[in-house]
């Protein structure tokens, strides 16, 4: 550890001990992404946020038997406290009548008030040694020394091997309980495991980033994954590597603005997610609105340019105030839709009326004609061969049915008109 | 229908489930020929999805025994191809529609392997049986109801089984998506396997299946469709107000 801590210390401007630090976060970042996402996907990541609080009454008990800080000792007393906060939220789940975000909720709260208790107690009693255990409350990221980062390396590594190792039965277990089981595989253990390896995720990143906000660390680094990819494979490592950054940029930051590492860690994550949430293509809120937006007036365009067409047919050609009227259309609409409509060179403007030019009218007649086939596809479509399962687009018959397929239901058309 | 073998698909005896302290079956006796689309029919809540979960040991049985193919349900497992209820999933999932019909493949090529060249061939081949080909990379949430209909049936498809367990698969499905599997599980029938079909439209019944089980928390009546499919059979699983035409229904897509 120190070698490569030396390494990233001559590469980077960052103290020895900074870039301890930085390791020791990242590797909580890593372990942190990949465990949390097995919680989010299950739809279990408030199960996180009860455990990171279970932890914390943990970690006192293991102080007050122990009488020392020791790190390893500390970390087992929050994995036993975290174990015995899973199975009661499992208990109670399944004995009483009380709904899992219930249970959730009594437990997280019980396990954190009795931390506090604890955490109260010691600090009363104890002399100055014992102050710093509540850095385990908002986390703190300077203390982190040699030895911490050894543990979390093992921890992090062993815990990424069993995901590595058994990938497909835990892929085949969160997308689908009862194939799987119907597989053979153990369901009810494969989920204890996802519940045992979320606790070393929260037991790694407990003294770094809090028990209170350790669940944003679970969370945010599978949302930003989730937006920019569709297949777990690759969520898993995108996860981590947003957990890496996340963890890093917090924890350097917030030891020089000495500022609790939690919260700045949320922060930064919280940050990440709601970018990715508004702006990652394809998934992102912008882009979908962007979209939408563009085929709505796609779709405003081609029905203005449907009614000047009927409304030259019917006689001289009209103003826009009288489109607007002939067609029950907002005057707006009709003034977008002709902007659109002379921008692509459809129409061309007369004395304040608007008159539709060639090109415009075989426009016009070909978004008719594509009316004309959607209805031929609701009322002969189910006579058609397709090739495969494609669905048929109103928007676009052609594209999404083939041109085969479209041939084939305007012989249709024609047989039953004529 | 395809005369029955001596060995039956599924045969179930005096099977009971209960969830808590309510019954879901008493005493359920029914058995499937070999070869044979057999349907369970019933009306809400009379068990049916409970029966094929307890059959292949999905919930626990209060009592009762199960044979699939003449042999017990624990080693007979890996002769079955179970769909479950399409709602059962979260459909937002980060999977694609060939690593779920890969899905299929991992009982035989184990847990821990390669997923091989050959063993690519066939998720290919079943993908292009249920005319999923074309979508193989789209993650499965992009898809209409029927399109992930046909993906769990390539699923079910490339577990290459004897016995094929459908719990509601027509549920929410477009009437082209029930005909084209409709006519691909006949064709497995035709090939030799065993299908068996949770299903609610009794016209299909009647027009494709060979076998049908009446359930109303215990067996009505089990047999071939034309003496068990009876108006005084429907009566007793579905009440009297059930007025069930007796002339088969035209198929829709035929």
């Amino acid at each position: 550890m120190g070698v490569i801590a030396e390494q990233l210390s001559a590469t980077f401007p960052l103290t020895y001990s900074e870039a301890i630090v930085a390791m020791g976060a990242a590797i909580l970042g890593i372990a942190a992404g990949m465990l949390g996402a097995l919680a989010v996907l299950q739809g279990r990541s408030l199960v996180g946020d009860a455990l990171a609080h279970s932890a914390l009454p943990g970690v006192a008990v293991a102080f007050i038997v122990t009488g020392a800080k020791d790190p390893a000792s500390l970390l087992a007393g929050a994995i036993l406290a975290g174990i015995v906060g899973a199975f009661m939220i499992v208990g109670i789940e399944r004995t009483s009548r009380i709904r899992p975000d219930a249970a959730i909720g009594v437990v997280l709260s019980s396990f954190f008030a009795l931390g506090i208790v604890l955490l109260t107690y010691i600090s009363n009693t104890g002399g100055a040694q014992q102050a710093g255990l509540d850095t385990y409350l908002f986390g703190q990221a300077a203390g982190i020394v040699e030895r911490d980062v050894e543990i979390m390396a093992v921890m992090a590594g062993g815990a990424a091997l069993v995901v590595v190792a058994f990938f497909r039965i835990f892929k085949t277990v969160l997308f689908d309980r009862s194939f799987a089981s119907s597989l053979g595989v153990p369901v009810k253990i494969v989920e204890l495991a996802t519940t045992a390896l979320l606790v070393v995720a929260i037991v790694i990143g407990l003294r770094t980033v809090g028990a209170i906000l350790m669940v944003a660390m679970l969370i945010t680094p599978t949302v930003v994954a989730r937006q920019f990819t569709n297949r777990l494979v690759w969520l898993l490592p995108v996860a981590a590597l947003v957990g890496a950054t996340v963890g890093i940029t917090g924890a350097l930051a917030s030891s020089q603005a000495e500022v609790p590492t939690g919260p700045v860690i949320v922060l930064v994550g919280v940050s990440l997610a709601v970018l990715a949430i508004l702006f990652a293509p394809g998934r992102g809120v912008a882009w979908r609105a962007a979209t939408l937006a563009r085929a709505r007036r796609r779709e405003n365009t081609s029905g203005v340019l449907v009614a000047l067409e009927t409304a030259m047919h019917h006689g001289a050609p009209p103003t826009p105030r009288e489109l607007a009227l002939a067609s029950g259309r907002s005057a707006r609409s009709v003034r977008r839709g002709l902007r659109d409509l002379s921008r692509a060179g459809l129409v061309q403007r007369d004395e304040g009326r608007v008159i539709l030019n060639e090109r415009g009218a075989a426009a016009a007649h070909a978004a008719l004609e594509s009316r004309r086939l959607w209805s031929a596809w609701l009322e002969h479509g189910w006579r058609l061969d397709l090739p495969d399962a494609r669905e048929a687009d109103p928007r676009d018959l052609r594209a999404s049915l083939g041109d085969d397929a479209v041939d084939q239901l305007v012989v249709l058309e024609r047989e039953a008109t004529a | 229908m395809t005369p029955a073998n001596d060995v039956l698909a599924l045969e179930i005896d005096h099977l009971t489930v209960s969830y808590r302290d309510r019954p879901v079956l008493w005493d359920v006796d029914a058995h499937f020929p070999a070869g044979a689309l057999s349907a369970i029919v019933g009306p809400n809540g009379s068990g049916k999805s409970t029966l094929l979960k307890a059959a292949l040991g999905l919930v626990p049985a209060d009592a009762g025994r199960v044979a699939i193919l003449g042999g017990s349900s624990g080693s007979a497992r890996s002769k079955v191809a179970y769909v479950p209820q399409r709602d059962a999933v979260d459909w937002d999932f980060p999977v694609t529609v060939r690593e779920v019909v890969e899905m299929g493949r991992y009982r035989s090529v184990g847990w821990f392997r390669r997923v091989g060249r050959s063993q690519r061939a066939i998720v290919d081949d079943c993908l292009e049986r249920v005319g999923m080909a074309p979508f193989a990379g789209r993650q499965i949430g992009q898809l209409s109801g029927g399109q992930r209909q046909r993906v769990f049936i390539a699923r079910a498809l490339a577990q290459q089984t004897e016995l094929l367990v459908l719990d509601e698969p027509f549920a929410g499905v477009d009437a082209r998506t029930e005909h084209a599997i409709l006519g691909l599980l006949g064709e497995l029938r035709d090939h030799g396997r065993s299908i068996v079909i949770v299903h609610h439209d009794l016209g299909t019944v009647r027009s494709t299946f060979d076998w049908v089980l009446v359930l109303n928390v215990r067996t009505v009546a089990c047999g071939p469709i034309a003496e068990t499919l009876t108006p005084e059979n429907l009566r007793r699983a579905y009440g009297s107000d059930a007025v069930v035409a007796e002339e088969p229904e035209p198929a829709p897509w035929g």
